[in-house]
């Protein structure tokens, strides 16, 4: 076995870590020696404060109005039976199928001073749009709703998790305790999946963190929006360089804090003794506000705005005429980049499986791509075509592209992967070797049919969130490369929204073939 | 004080999805007494503790405290008010609780520094003073047995109900354990159930025994009555091992001597007293614990099975005397 000697082994997943890591550590590296002492007063007092204050305080409102949404529902779904559980059950990941910014084009149609709220206000009330006050939408309070609707589902699925996994018989015990159904949640459900319920969250924080597109067209100067800026409206490469430290510092925190949350969940004790319990019936009032509350959270989060851009798309007779280019360059490079973060994956997740030395290496750089948000791996990308003395243009404009999914991308395929792979008792290597299966031929007729179903969930999933992928796309894409998320960001920023409906509703239809696929996965492993 | 009353289950029955779990069961549990509840997997032993809880309604039958009804047709009281003990199999502590907060749980009522008096008092009462600010998954499974129980007795439950209570515990260390939870137990002078499935821990720790079976209590009474005079064959093996044997295979001599007329008789191994001499051949001996059993050959490969003392040296092929105690051996067709 070739496992303490240098081995050829080792090249492929070695040449993926360097791949992985190499755009994340230019954009760091060049946040850290970069800029004179002349300007850095500059960027510290206009740029680097102001960016990092608004992005937490957006991080904030995003994490509190995230638990107020998730939770809530999470434990009236699994404790309780009401019209239309089981729907509500899955339905409540469907959000996780709208990106952020188109969440924020949709509410901003249908909450702007000409959008139906608003027009039925004046018209019930007789008031003109100056008499009365309406939440404003850009605004960060705005650009917390809409990342929150969003990336509840995050928490949502975790603590749906939690808490039908708890054992019954502490519910129980609590219960012979004198407890009462409200001391039961604040006591001892709550408590018992907090540490699940906060890595979720976490979670959801960093992709908050890497939000470019609803903060953009909010308006709202988060770090991701000031790193564009700074690189492409200021001409300040080392403005951009410092704001993408700070942003991959705070997505980075997350992550850590995610999986030391994540590790404590294994203090949580589980039973199976008892669990079929039945779900306690709620009597019709409560049931029917049960159904009410999780149709409102449905309706805000998913149904309103999916059907409020249908209904601009019929409303304005949107063409489809010049979609299929976006659609072309969308596809080609979703399947050139899906492909290659694919193949990254496949060779991450069993090169770890294999050599544990280089276990720690791929988990620490797979990591650091997943947190690096869009922006920042850009800005690497664009640092490294500098220092190469590069153009942005034709094919190298697509490598660099290309480059950049597969550095963001790879962690988000190897989770599939490596939980299908998981699964796989551990001696079956040793069977197949033993069989005289080794190499590439134990690849193809071991692993390869073992991980399929794993496998087809990573393709999938990476091939939309490159789909939906935008602040990269933005920065690298050559011309005539616009995919659909950077042509209906366009029109959006450009108070074009009904020609961005189009677009959008497209980028939602894909991503909810992934949502589906997950919530069928979850459906397979947990009863709830 | 109402604690004082005993907690009463009046032919009670509960059937999930048309299959009988429990059918008109009474049964009651005295104050200061352990009562056990043996029986299988299924027999619906714990469907009965369930009952007694709170945690599942009868569909027909009363369950009592003296003579308030818990649950029957005119009431149910809910679990969180029947201020009934539980102690669970796998423990159900509290994960993100200490032992002290653990066992504080139900003294909401009292005030704090009453509440931590209060479960000082029953932490130390059951040896868990050094582990007081341990949380559950730092403490050894006795550890964690003994704070359930503690926890079950500190708010001064009107009844102690035990499901299996000792069953997850290695058995290096159930004895021990056994022994100073259930002495805490019985200390408290309340109504205890304790259901279990091993008939050793049942006749040795409990004043009465209960004998269940596909939901009907067979037989009630000391553990003495239960195991010298089981009502039937399924009762007398829920308490230790019994044979049968055709009458007309036993030796002329002893026919005479064992009461009833079927042609099946039933007896307990030490039944069989063996002593030096001849009449029966040793086929094997094999070591169980604190005994030997020892089967002997008997008529048309119907053998017999005995026990007897360790170092008797007794071995195969050994010719032997018998006696027999005819109080052991059983007729149930009468």
């Amino acid at each position: 076995m070739p496992h303490a000697s240098f081995s050829p082994r080792i090249i492929p997943p070695l040449l993926i870590v360097a791949l992985v890591g190499l755009p994340v550590f230019a954009a760091v590296f060049t946040g850290v020696v970069a800029g004179d002492g002349a300007t850095w007063d500059h960027i510290l007092q206009n740029r680097l404060v102001p960016y990092t204050l608004t992005t937490l305080s957006v991080l904030f409102m995003t994490a509190i109005m995230i638990l107020g949404l998730a939770v809530p529902a999470a434990w009236i779904i699994t404790q309780y039976d009401f019209p239309g559980r089981a729907f509500f059950s899955w339905a409540m990941i469907l959000p996780l199928a709208m990106p952020g910014y188109v969440m924020a084009y949709a509410w901003a149609d249908l909450m702007g001073v000409a959008g139906p709220l608003q027009s039925w206000i004046r018209e019930t009330t007789g008031l003109s749009a100056r008499d009365y006050w309406f939440p404003n939408l850009f605004s960060s309070t705005g650009l917390a709703f809409v990342l929150a609707t969003t990336l509840f589902p995050y928490v949502y699925i975790t603590a749906r998790a939690a808490f039908s996994m708890q054992s019954r018989t502490s519910i129980e015990a609590a219960r012979s305790l004198g407890a009462q159904p409200i001391d039961l949640f604040w006591r001892v459900s709550l408590p018992i999946a907090l540490p699940a319920i906060l890595g979720g969250l976490c979670l959801a924080l960093m992709e908050a963190a890497a939000d470019y597109g609803a903060a953009d067209f909010l308006g709202i100067q988060t770090l991701g929006v000031g790193i564009i800026r700074s690189w492409q409206s200021f001409g300040e490469p080392n403005t951009a360089a410092r704001l993408a430290l700070a942003l991959i510092f705070i997505a980075g925190a997350f992550l850590i804090a995610a999986r030391i949350f994540q590790g404590r969940r294994g203090t949580q004790q589980t039973s199976s003794r008892w669990q079929s319990q039945a779900r306690i019936k709620l009597p019709p009032v409560f049931g029917i506000g049960a159904s009410f509350l999780c149709s409102i959270i449905l309706l805000v989060c998913f149904a309103a705005p999916v059907s409020r851009l249908i209904w601009l798309a019929f409303e304005n007779s949107a063409s489809a005429a010049d979609l299929g280019p976006l659609i072309r360059s969308t596809f080609l490079l979703g399947a050139l980049g899906a492909a290659m973060a694919f193949l990254s994956a496949i060779i991450f997740s069993l090169s770890s499986k294999r050599s544990s030395a280089l276990q720690v290496a791929t988990r620490l750089i797979a990591a650091a791509g997943y947190a690096a948000p869009g922006a920042v791996l850009g800005l690497g990308a664009l640092f490294i075509l500098r220092e190469t003395g590069q153009a942005l243009s034709g094919g190298i404009a697509i490598g660099f592209l290309v480059w950049i999914y597969v550095s963001r991308f790879t962690s988000a395929g190897v989770e599939p992967i490596q939980a299908s792979l998981a699964r796989l008792p551990k001696n079956l290597d040793l069977a197949a070797q033993s069989l005289g299966s080794t190499g590439l031929k134990q690849f193809l007729r071991v692993d390869l049919p073992l991980i399929a179903p794993g496998a087809f969930a990573a393709a999938l999933i990476l091939f939309v969130e490159i789909l939906k992928e935008l602040p990269a796309t933005l920065m690298l894409r050559p011309f005539g490369w616009d995919t659909l998320a950077v042509r209906a960001h366009a029109y959006a920023t450009d108070e074009r929204l009904a020609q961005a409906t189009l677009p959008s509703l497209l980028i939602v239809l894909a991503g909810l073939a992934p949502v589906l696929l997950l919530s069928w996965r979850l459906g397979q492993t947990e009863r709830t | 004080m109402s604690s004082r009353a005993p907690l009463i289950a009046d032919t009670v029955s509960r059937s999930f999805s048309g299959n009988t779990a429990v059918d008109a069961v009474s049964l009651t549990l005295e104050p200061g007494k352990i009562t056990s509840l043996i029986g299988h997997s299924g027999s619906g032993k714990t469907t009965l503790l369930r009952l007694f809880a709170g945690m599942e309604k009868p569909d027909s039958g009363r369950i009592l405290s003296g003579t308030t009804e818990l649950s029957g047709p005119t009431a149910h009281v809910p679990i969180e008010r029947r201020k009934i003990g539980l102690v669970f199999q796998d423990f159900a502590l509290f994960p993100h609780l200490s032992v002290r907060e653990n066992v504080s749980f139900g003294l909401k009522r009292l005030k704090s520094d009453e509440r931590s008096a209060c479960a000082e008092r029953w932490i130390d009462r059951l040896g868990l003073s050094h582990r007081i600010d341990a949380y559950p998954h730092q403490l050894s499974g006795g550890e964690q047995q003994r704070t359930a129980i503690a926890r079950a007795l500190a708010p001064e439950p009107v009844a102690i109900l035990l499901d299996e209570p000792f069953s997850g515990l290695d058995p290096a260390m159930r004895d021990q354990v056994r022994d100073a939870a259930l002495e805490a137990v019985r200390n408290a002078g309340i109504p205890s159930l304790l259901v279990t499935h091993d008939a050793k821990e049942a006749m040795v720790h409990s004043d009465k025994v209960a004998i269940i079976d596909r939901g009907r209590i067979l037989q009630t009474g000391t553990p003495e009555t239960l195991y010298n005079t089981p009502v039937s064959e399924i009762a007398a093996k829920a308490l230790g091992p019994v044979h049968s044997f055709k009458r007309a295979n036993l030796p002329g001599d002893w026919q005479n001597q064992i009461p009833g007329s079927s042609d099946i008789v039933a007896y307990r191994p030490e039944a069989l007293q063996i002593s030096s001499g001849s009449g029966f051949r040793v086929v094997r001996q094999r070591l169980a614990g604190a005994v030997s059993e020892i089967e002997l050959e008997g008529v048309d490969g119907e053998n017999l099975f005995a026990v007897c003392q360790l170092g008797s040296h007794i071995q195969s092929g050994d010719e032997v005397n018998v006696s027999i105690n005819t109080s052991l051996f059983f007729d149930f067709k009468e």
